[in-house]
């Protein structure tokens, strides 16, 4: 009996245990976020940058802004930058929420978010992305004009041999509906047309890595993918209307598939974490951050000599 | 301390505690019921999307701001029926082979190898059906399935999943099966299987439904491993076993992220997110059913 | 002679059914026999697959310790311990819970409409698709209780899994205690909650810890539910941080984390060069921790309920 007793005593100090740090766990993070904001306010009048933020959405870029994070981190100690995905749509809505500080997308924010949810949003935009299409390393084509792209994604053109390949079906894998590298690409090729009903690819695909897996695994296959995942194996890039895809013709306006990648922020967002999203940002346009950026096979803001807006129309920058 | 405190306070104070913890889980369920409802049925009540036109819509294209779920529908039932036609043949002659034929054997080797199978986690499953069973397709079907992903891909991951579910339970209900049954029926001249045929499987048939449905729902409403080997194709109708397609689940999956709170869009994705509620619902009332058939039978 | 001829032909057409109805019989264990050695094939080959895709890799020094971004090596150090992490949350939130409530329907349960109520809440909680679990927790958890992308929110989804299966085992554990021992605490005088808790639930321990180990493992592998609530993206993690604040302190239940199973799902929806290698690692590594769980629950089960019946 005695020691009976001894047990349930120790189940219920195990019992006891728990619920305390369950209840502290829950009361300490109650007062956190309160800690928090205070002690965040007190020191953002020092010099030294403290507090943390919060990036959610696009995952296209996203190794890009760790990289950064990684280096703004070490550059300033007391300031940590938590980054998750989600997607452009849940980094749009949760900074147009203001539950996150920095929300990324590689889609302007008009094409998704209503007018009133917009207000507020500051648009940064930190660099570019060229896409293009891609096909299985066996097909023989190097080149495509955009009307035969477009003839392809709309369903028309259904085999290879109707724009000078040898005979065989050809295969489109989609990016999933949302995609932004799929709103880009058909923004650019499809020119507001849209796919009859009828039109099936072989399959639709969560990411570029996926893409370039499943193109380099499926004969005849077509789709396309940003300028950094085109160097992978058992895939080959296509020219567009004679125009190779790289970064110095995506520069100069010349190959005109390709998108910004944004990292909205807001302007009333709380003084205890403006400076910090702030310098976040500016880290990521700097002259010192734009090398990685080439690195990471995007372009830096600075070398573009063209720009786009919203609606999608390109002007030369003065 | 028990001595300075009446017992029937001390009653109360255990009375409560436990209540709480009862109470505090409807609370969550009722949330959840709510919730869902509240944001599946905007749908049809803030954005006023014809229901009727929402389930019976044979396209699911977002951008174009068209929502059909019906190909999600029927991939969802076509993948989760495929499975249960894979694995119940299988299940069931474990089952009793186990049970009727060599008990010592199925307690002490097969149960625990099945019991494995349970314990594999879903996405591990799923990276099996991406990088084996998909080739394996593609490698038997050639041009049929270029990719190999698709239904059949799909049920075939599916119908490994489920199949420890179904063994499991049939296996308990052949052996709650009462033993002077098979007495009777040897004594009769009857051999094994004239017992197990004639006997055994038709007095537990109702335990062996209600397997057969529990499976069904696992099947019905598992996410990964299926969302990574069916292909995600959801904007029109599968046109056959070897078409890539798409569930309800893997559309959730894979459109959450992109559907920005509020907008037509995430409240059509919550419908969806209700249908599988709705129908979850649905498979838990059928097996009651079942229950209480079974019971006024053999009352 | 013809009485005799009737006779003998009778027996013949028996003996061609008893011969019919043995090969009859013969035939289905023989196929029997078959499905089952199939059975037992197809688990012993999944289990070899894996761990022969994954053992290389699993195995290379440095996969246990290093983070997913290691430049020479990308290991699963952060998201080992996000698991184990999110795990233990999770216990800590769903174990206290489901006794409470396990309790309450085995031990007071009055016959109305709460108790069935709370019947139909918990078999209803057990057959929710994972992923509905998830998208509830990520409006609920996530945005109106304002938690954001977190363990905490995570955790909380992972309960609403376990408690069905914990109620349901803990249940059964305290049903299991002889009738006689409850009478005996009765008769002498205790209350209810006092049996409950001197002798009920010290003679359903080692049942209870068995099914709380078994729980854990299906927990360990769960990931539909944990990506919209504790997010998928590979947390960095900074095991010499005192700060309980910053999102890189390993103990911070309000950052965002990446188990095991939603490193291994995010992997191959993404995948980048060398991931598949990853995938393969780390599937070992989720199924040896799974299986691990399993034989621990055993053993476990078996210490306890020995050093019960050998007071």
């Amino acid at each position: 009996m005695s020691k009976l007793d001894l047990t349930r005593r120790q189940f219920m100090g195990v019992f006891g245990a728990t619920a305390a740090v369950a209840g502290l766990g829950l009361v300490g993070c109650g007062g956190n976020n309160a800690a928090d904001t205070t002690e965040e306010g007190g020191d953002a009048a020092d010099a030294a940058l403290v507090g943390s933020i919060s990036c959610s959405g696009a995952t296209s870029f996203q190794p890009l802004v760790e990289k950064a994070r990684d280096a703004f981190q070490d550059a300033n100690p007391d300031v940590s930058v938590a980054i998750s995905g989600g997607g452009s749509g849940q980094g749009l809505s949760q900074v147009a929420e203001g539950s996150v500080q920095v929300g990324r997308s590689d889609v302007f924010a008009e094409e998704k978010l209503e007018a009133d949810q917009l207000e507020g949003l500051v648009d940064n935009q930190v660099c570019i992305v060229g896409m293009g299409p891609i096909v299985n390393a066996n097909v023989d084509v190097t080149d495509i004009t955009t009307d035969q792209l477009k003839g392809i994604f709309l369903g028309q053109i259904t085999d290879w041999s109707e724009v000078g390949g040898t005979a065989g079906a050809i295969r489109v894998i989609q990016r999933e509906a949302g995609s932004g590298t799929r709103a880009t690409f058909e923004a650019a090729v499809l020119g507001g047309e849209v796919a009859p009903d009828s039109f099936r690819p072989v399959a639709e695909v969560d990411s570029s890595g996926t893409v370039v897996e499943q193109v380099a695994a499926t004969e005849g296959s077509i789709s396309y993918v940003a300028f950094n995942y085109m160097t992978n194996e058992g895939i080959k890039a296509l020219s567009v209307d004679g125009v190779e895809p790289t970064q110095e013709n995506v520069e100069n306006g010349d190959f005109l598939i390709w998108a910004y990648e944004h990292m909205y922020t807001r302007s009333d967002e709380d003084a205890a974490t403006a400076p910090v999203t702030k310098a976040f940002i500016e880290f990521i346009m700097s002259e010192d951050f734009a090398s990685t950026v080439v690195e990471e096979g995007f372009i830096p803001m600075g070398d573009m000599k063209v720009q786009k807006d919203a609606e999608g129309n390109i002007s030369q920058i003065a | 301390m028990a001595q300075l405190m009446p017992k029937r306070r001390l009653e109360n104070i255990g009375l409560g505690i436990t209540g709480f913890c009862v109470v505090l889980v409807a609370l969550v369920v009722v949330t959840l019921i709510f919730m869902v409802a509240q944001q599946g049925l905007s749908t049809f009540f803030v954005d006023a999307m014809d229901p009727i036109a929402f389930f019976t819509g044979q396209n699911w294209i977002p951008e174009q701001e068209r929502y059909g779920a019906l190909p999600m529908i029927v991939g969802s039932f076509a993948v989760t029926l495929l499975s249960t036609l894979f694995a119940l043949p299988v299940a069931i002659g474990s089952a009793i082979f186990v049970v009727e034929v060599a008990p010592g054997f199925g307690r002490r080797v097969f149960q625990p190898v099945i019991e494995l199978l349970v314990g594999i986690p879903s996405v591990v499953y799923g990276v099996l059906g991406l990088y084996v069973i998909n080739a394996l397709v593609k490698a038997v079907f050639g041009d049929a399935a270029p990719t190999g992903a698709g239904i059949l891909s799909g049920a075939l991951v599916l119908a490994i999943m489920i199949l420890p579910t179904i063994t499991t339970l049939s296996m308990d209900a052949l052996r709650a099966v009462p033993n002077q049954y098979r007495e009777g029926s040897y004594a009769l001249g009857c051999t094994r299987w004239q017992t197990t045929w004639h006997v055994v499987l038709k007095s537990a048939t109702p335990s062996l439904m209600t397997a057969v449905i529990l499976g069904m729902t696992r099947a019905f409403g598992e996410t990964l491993a299926v969302q990574m080997v069916i292909g995600g194709v959801e904007r029109s109708m599968p046109t056959g076993l070897l078409d890539p397609a798409s569930t309800l689940t893997a559309a959730l999956t894979a459109g959450l992220s992109n559907a920005v709170s509020g907008s037509e869009y995430y409240h059509a994705l919550w419908a969806l997110g209700l249908l599988l509620l709705v129908m979850s619902l649905i498979f838990i009332l059928i097996i009651h059913l079942i229950g209480r058939k079974g019971a006024k039978a053999n009352g | 002679m013809a009485s005799e001829n009737t006779a003998s032909s009778r027996n013949s057409v028996l003996d061609a059914h008893v011969a019919r109805i043995d090969r009859q019989d013969k035939i289905a264990t023989g196929v029997l026999t078959v499905i089952v050695g199939l059975v037992i094939l197809l688990v012993v080959a999944i289990i070899a697959y894996i761990i022969a895709r994954g053992a290389g890799r699993a195995l290379t020094p440095g996969f246990l310790t290093n983070a997913y971004n290691d430049e020479v090596l990308p290991g699963i150090i952060y998201q080992l311990w996000d698991s184990f992490y999110l795990l233990l949350v999770t216990l800590v939130i769903s174990v206290p819970i489901s006794l409470g409530a396990a309790i309450f329907l085995v031990e007071y349960a009055p016959d109305n409409w709460v108790t069935s109520a709370a019947k139909t809440a918990i078999e209803t909680l057990s057959s929710l698709p994972s992923i509905v679990v998830g998208m509830f927790g990520s409006l609920f958890f996530v945005v109106t209780l304002g938690w954001g992308i977190s363990i905490i929110a995570g955790a909380c989804a992972l309960t609403m899994f376990n408690i069905p299966i914990l109620v349901r085992t803990i249940q059964q554990a305290l049903e299991d205690v002889p009738r006689s021992q409850r009478d005996a605490a009765l008769a002498m005088g205790l209350t209810r909650w006092e049996t409950t808790l001197n002798v009920l639930l010290p003679a359903a321990m080692p049942a209870i810890v068995t099914g709380v180990v078994l729980s854990a493992g299906r927990v360990f592998g769960e990931a539909a539910a944990l990506i919209f609530t504790s997010g998928s993206a590979p947390a960095r993690l900074n095991f010499a941080s005192l700060n309980f604040l910053s999102p890189t302190n390993p103990f911070n239940i309000f950052r965002p984390a990446c188990s095991l199973a939603v490193y291994i799902w995010r992997l191959t929806s993404e995948p980048t060069a060398g991931s598949t290698e990853i995938v393969w690692g780390t599937a070992t590594i989720l199924l040896v921790c799974v299986l691990l769980f399993n034989v621990l629950a055993r053993l476990l089960g078996k210490f306890l309920s020995r050093r019960l019946t050998a007071e």
